[in-house]
């Protein structure tokens, strides 16, 4: 496997999202945005099935299509060679989310703020605010390939 | 470590398949998207947008009413037929938005480059085209 789970970077420190990660689900799809919704349609599945609202389906649905666009044509620049990983947990309490590309990663903090003047006008670049308008949590890697994505149940 | 690995189901999604809907109204253009805008179907609202926008229309309504979801791809889209449309003083208005689509269009304060109405008739009349 070519992905493997992170255990460092963002988690770092948190052993109990290390010790989390092993109940985890796991799903490795082609770099390919068609077989994309195939985890997401999972995800959301088992979201409803445990009580979360409209507004949080929409809001996991959201930031779940925001990280694997990310990981399609960022971080594994469309090539069809290459996997995407994602990882995930949905209990009644919370969804978490990992989503993982074998690309060379990239640094969050310098993708300009959307909007900002001189922003709001460009057609890309809203997809990193969106996750973190919409989730609870949302941490990168610090290789910048990864990213993991929370939502409680409120 | 152990690691429950499973390939995705292969059901039928649950979300309703995304459409456009191209209809003329005077000189303006009312253009309606159905069902939900996601990331392997927004290219298709991008080529929707950059051809009207080809076509230098004055106007494009974009009716919102049955529109679920769309992320941001399909927000650029949005404002590349915006960007294109600009160019020649054009206008892009968004009518009818579902909640959660008009709270994603605040939240991007891409409501400030597309104004909001509620109906056709309140965008049209806002405007200095109306229906010939």
């Amino acid at each position: 496997m070519l992905i493997e789970p992170t255990t460092t970077g963002i988690h770092s420190g948190r052993p109990q999202w290390k010790s989390r990660l092993k109940s985890f689900k796991e799903i490795i799809v082609r770099n390919d945005l068609a077989e994309a919704k195939g985890p997401e349609e999972q995800i959301l599945r088992e979201v409803e099935a445990c009580g979360f609202s409209e507004n949080a389906a929409f809001a996991i649905k959201l930031a779940l299509e925001e990280a694997m666009t990310n990981a399609f044509r960022h971080g594994n620049r469309c090539d069809p060679t290459k996997r995407i990983v994602v990882r995930y947990q949905v209990t009644p309490q919370r969804t978490d989310i990992e989503v993982c590309d074998e690309g060379g990663g990239f640094c969050p903090d310098e993708v300009p703020d959307p909007t900002q003047p001189g922003f709001i006008d460009r057609p890309h670049g809203r997809g990193i605010m969106l996750m973190r308008a919409y989730l609870d949590e949302v941490a990168f890697s610090c290789e910048g390939n990864s990213v993991r994505l929370v939502k409680f149940n409120k | 470590m152990t690691m429950n690995t499973r390939k995705a189901d292969s059901a039928k999604p649950t979300q309703r398949r995304f459409t456009t809907k191209v209809e003329r109204l005077g000189d303006a253009v009312v253009l309606r998207l159905s069902g939900s805008c996601t990331m392997d179907v927004a290219d298709g609202l991008t080529e929707a947008m950059v051809k009207l926008a080809a076509e230098s229309v004055p106007l494009i309504l974009l009716e919102l009413s049955e529109l679920d979801f769309i992320e941001s791809t399909g927000l650029g889209g949005i404002v590349a037929g915006y960007l294109r449309l600009r160019r020649n003083q054009g206008e892009v208005k968004v009518v009818a938005p579902m909640p959660a689509i008009k709270d994603l269009l605040d939240l991007t304060r891409l409501s400030q480059l597309f104004p909001v109405y509620k109906t056709i008739e309140e965008a049209m009349s806002a405007s200095s085209r109306r229906p010939s």
